[in-house]
C-alpha cells in the first residue's frame, strides 16, 4: 500500500474510532428513565419505526417528494458501497487478492445512479429558495464529499491507475464523517430507535 | 429588545449539556437540514415562511449545541453551522420556538430521520425560561396556576358557586335529589378533574360528565381548590413551575385519598399529568392516571353506562387533539367512545395520528401577540372540517375548543363544538336510581 493509501486508512481509522466512541458513550447514556406508567409495547413500536413507518407510504418527506426520496436511497445505498468497496480494497491489498474486473465494473454500475442522485440533491440545494435560506457549509461539504468519494470509487475501480486521487478523496471523507452532519450515519439508528421507544411507551405505534 | 449576560447565557447552554440519557445528544446530531418536513407543519403550509420549517426550529437548539457543546463547533463554527447564543439569536428563538410551533409533533412522524423535533423545541423553550425570556403572556398563565391552583385565577368561591350551581340543575335534570357533584369528599374511587375553562366559559361540559358519572353510579370527587388539570409549565419550559402545578394534583389527591386520577378533556393536561408529571416530580405515581376518554370507554365495554346512538344523529367528525392522539396513544379509544355515540362519523383528512394541530397547542392560545398567526394557520384546520360536510365537530380538549370555536367564528364554518362527555351525556339512557 502507498502512502495515500495508508493515509486513507489512518483517516478511516480515526473516523472509527471516533464512532465507536459515540456508540459506546450513547449506549452507556441510555434510555430515558421515564417514570410513567407505560402504556404500550417498547420492543414492538421500535421494531415498527426501523421497517413499517419507514415506508414511504407512511412519510409525508416521501410520497410528497417521491423523486428527491428516491434519489435520498440511491445515495445512501452508494455510500454504503463506497464504504464496502473501501473496506474490501483495503483488506484485499493485504492479502494480494484482486478484485475481478468484472466485479469492478458492476460495483462502478451501481454506482452511477446514486453519483448521479447526490449531484441532483446537491443542485437542489443551490437551487432551491427554500433549502438555500436552511443550508449552511456543513451542508454543502458533507454532500459534494460524499458524492465525491463514490465518483472516485468508481472512477477507481474501472481505472486503478487513479487511486492515488481516490484515496486522497477518501482521506477528506473520513476525516469530516464524524464531524459534519455525516454523523447520522451513526445517530440516525439512534433516533429511530427513539422514536420507536416514545411512541411505544404511550401506546401510539 | 433581549438583553442577556454571560450567567445567563451559561445556564442556558448548560441544559444542552445534561447528559441523563441518550435521547437529547442523539436529537441534538440527528437532523440533515434535507427540508422534507416543511410541508408537514402547518406554519409553514399557511404562512410559507422558511423560518418555519421544522428543521429550522430544530437548527436553532442544535446549532447553539455545535457551538459550545462539540470540538468542531468551537474550532470550526462555520464549517459546521455553529451558532453565537446572543440576542438576536435569543429573539429569533423566542419568534419561531413560541411563536411559530404548537409542538403538536405532526413533523416528526414525517421526518425522513426521525428526529423529535418538539422535544427539541422544548429543550430550546426550557433555555429561553432559564433566561427569563417567555413570553409575558404565557408566564401570567404559568403564574396564576403556581399562585391560584388554577390558570386563570378563579377564586374557590366562585368555583364552589358555580358548582353549586349546577349541581341543582342536576337534581332538576335528573329528577333525583340524590344526583350530586362532590367536592372535596375524601376517599373516593375517582378524583377528577377540570380545564378551569369549564367553570369560566363552559360550565355544561361539567354537568355532561357529572350526568355521566350519575349514569354509572360513579364514586366520584372534585376538588375546590386544585381542580385545574392544565399545566403551562410545560409550555414555557420551566420545569421548576412545571413541578409545582404538577405537585397541585399529586398533593390533592393524596390529601382526598382517591383512587385513580381522572383528567378531564384537555390535551397537553393530560399530556402533562399522565406522561410528564411523574418526571417532574421524579416520582412514580402511586394512583392509576387515566383520562376521561379511558374511562368513558371503560364504562361503555362494562356495562355501566348505556347510549343510545340515535340520540345523535347529525353529521358528526373528530378532531384529534395532538397530545391526546399522537403523543397519547388515544386514537382507537377515542372513536370507540364516539362511534359508541353517534350515528353518522365522517373522518377529517387527513385524522389521527396524521391529523393537524387546531393551532391553538403549544400555549398558542395563551401568547395574544401571536393571534393573528394562530388564526391564520387554523385555516388549515377549518378547510378540514368545511371538507367533511359535518354539522358537529367533537373534540376532547378545551383548549381545540377555544380554537376551534374561534375558527369557526373566523372562517364562518357553522358547526357547533363539542367535547366528548357533552356527546356521550347526549346519549345517555338514564336510568333512575
Amino acid at each position: 500500500m502507498d502512502c495515500y493509501g495508508c493515509c486513507a486508512l489512518v483517516a478511516c481509522s480515526i473516523c472509527f474510532f471516533i464512532f465507536l466512541y459515540r456508540f459506546i458513550y450513547l449506549i452507556k447514556l441510555g434510555n430515558p428513565k421515564d417514570l410513567s406508567q407505560k402504556r404500550g409495547n417498547t420492543s414492538k413500536a421500535i421494531k415498527y419505526s426501523f421497517t413499517e413507518a419507514m415506508l414511504p407510504q407512511n412519510k409525508e418527506s416521501a410520497y410528497l417528494h417521491l423523486p428527491t426520496y428516491i434519489a435520498g436511497v440511491l445515495f445512501h445505498i452508494g455510500t454504503f458501497l463506497t464504504l464496502l468497496t473501501f473496506v474490501c480494497l483495503i483488506v484485499f491489498s493485504f492479502v494480494d487478492i484482486t478484485i475481478p474486473p468484472i466485479v469492478r465494473q458492476i460495483a462502478a454500475i451501481i454506482l452511477i445512479p446514486a453519483i448521479i442522485s447526490g449531484f441532483s440533491v446537491l443542485l437542489k440545494r443551490v437551487f432551491s429558495k427554500e433549502l438555500k435560506i436552511i443550508s449552511g457549509p456543513d451542508d454543502y461539504i458533507s454532500n459534494l464529499l460524499t458524492t465525491s468519494a463514490q465518483l472516485f470509487t468508481a472512477i477507481c475501480l474501472v481505472f486503478p491507475d487513479s487511486a492515488p486521487a481516490y484515496y486522497i478523496v477518501m482521506t477528506l471523507f473520513f476525516l469530516w464523517l464524524p464531524f459534519g452532519k455525516t454523523r447520522h450515519l451513526l445517530y440516525f439508528f439512534f433516533a429511530r430507535y427513539h422514536l420507536g421507544y416514545f411512541y411505544g411507551w404511550r401506546g401510539t405505534w | 429588545m433581549v438583553t442577556l449576560d454571560k450567567a445567563k447565557k451559561d445556564k442556558a447552554i448548560d441544559i444542552l449539556r445534561t447528559e441523563s440519557d441518550s435521547k437529547l445528544v442523539t436529537h441534538l446530531n440527528s437532523c440533515v437540514r434535507c427540508g422534507l418536513c416543511a410541508e408537514s407543519c402547518m406554519y409553514y403550509l399557511a404562512l410559507k415562511e422558511p423560518k418555519f420549517i421544522p428543521s429550522v426550529k430544530v437548527n436553532l437548539v442544535s446549532s447553539i449545541y455545535r457551538r459550545y457543546c462539540t470540538f468542531e463547533g468551537k474550532i470550526a463554527p462555520t464549517l459546521v453551522n455553529a451558532r453565537e447564543l446572543d440576542e438576536n439569536m435569543a429573539e429569533e428563538m423566542i419568534d419561531v420556538l413560541f411563536g411559530g410551533c404548537t409542538m403538536c409533533g405532526r413533523c416528526v412522524k414525517h421526518c425522513s430521520i426521525g428526529v423529535d423535533i418538539p422535544f427539541l423545541v422544548r429543550k430550546g423553550r426550557e433555555m429561553l425560561a432559564t433566561m427569563g425570556l417567555v413570553p409575558a403572556t404565557l408566564q401570567s398563565t404559568v403564574d396564576a396556576a403556581v399562585n391560584t391552583g388554577n390558570n386563570m385565577a378563579i377564586p374557590t368561591d366562585e368555583f364552589v358557586g358555580t358548582i353549586k350551581w349546577l349541581e341543582e340543575d342536576l337534581v332538576d335534570e335528573m329528577q333525583d335529589e340524590k344526583a350530586r357533584i362532590p367536592l372535596d369528599e375524601q376517599n373516593k374511587e375517582i378524583f377528577y378533574t377540570l380545564n378551569p375553562r369549564e367553570p369560566k366559559f363552559f360550565p355544561l361540559s361539567i354537568s355532561a360528565m357529572a350526568k355521566i358519572f350519575y349514569a354509572a353510579n360513579a364514586e366520584w370527587t372534585l376538588s375546590s381548590k386544585y381542580y385545574d388539570v392544565t399545566n403551562y409549565g410545560y409550555f414555557s419550559g420551566n420545569n421548576e413551575e412545571a413541578t409545582i402545578i404538577a405537585r397541585h394534583l399529586y398533593d390533592e389527591i393524596h390529601r382526598l385519598h382517591g383512587k385513580r386520577l381522572v383528567l378531564g378533556e384537555c390535551g397537553h393536561g393530560s399530556r402533562a399529568n399522565r406522561w410528564e408529571g411523574p418526571n417532574y416530580l421524579k416520582t412514580e405515581y402511586d394512583f392509576d392516571t387515566i383520562t376521561v376518554v379511558e374511562l368513558i370507554a371503560e364504562y361503555i365495554r362494562s356495562g355501566k353506562i348505556k347510549l343510545d346512538k340515535s340520540l345523535n344523529k347529525e353529521i358528526f367528525t373528530i378532531h384529534d387533539p395532538c397530545n391526546l392522539v399522537r403523543n397519547g396513544g388515544l386514537m382507537e379509544e377515542i372513536r370507540f367512545v364516539v362511534n359508541s355515540a353517534v350515528e353518522n362519523l365522517v373522518e377529517m383528512t387527513p385524522y389521527g395520528k396524521d391529523n393537524f394541530c387546531c393551532g391553538g397547542g403549544g400555549g398558542a392560545l395563551a401568547m395574544s401577540e401571536y393571534n393573528d398567526r394562530r388564526l391564520k394557520i387554523g385555516k388549515i384546520k377549518a378547510d378540514q372540517i368545511a371538507n367533511t360536510g359535518a354539522k358537529i365537530v367533537i373534540t376532547p380538549c378545551h383548549n381545540c375548543v377555544d380554537q376551534l370555536t374561534q375558527l369557526n367564528h373566523t372562517y364562518k364554518l357553522g358547526v357547533k363544538i363539542m367535547t366528548i362527555s357533552e356527546v356521550v351525556a347526549n346519549a345517555l339512557i338514564i336510568e333512575r336510581q
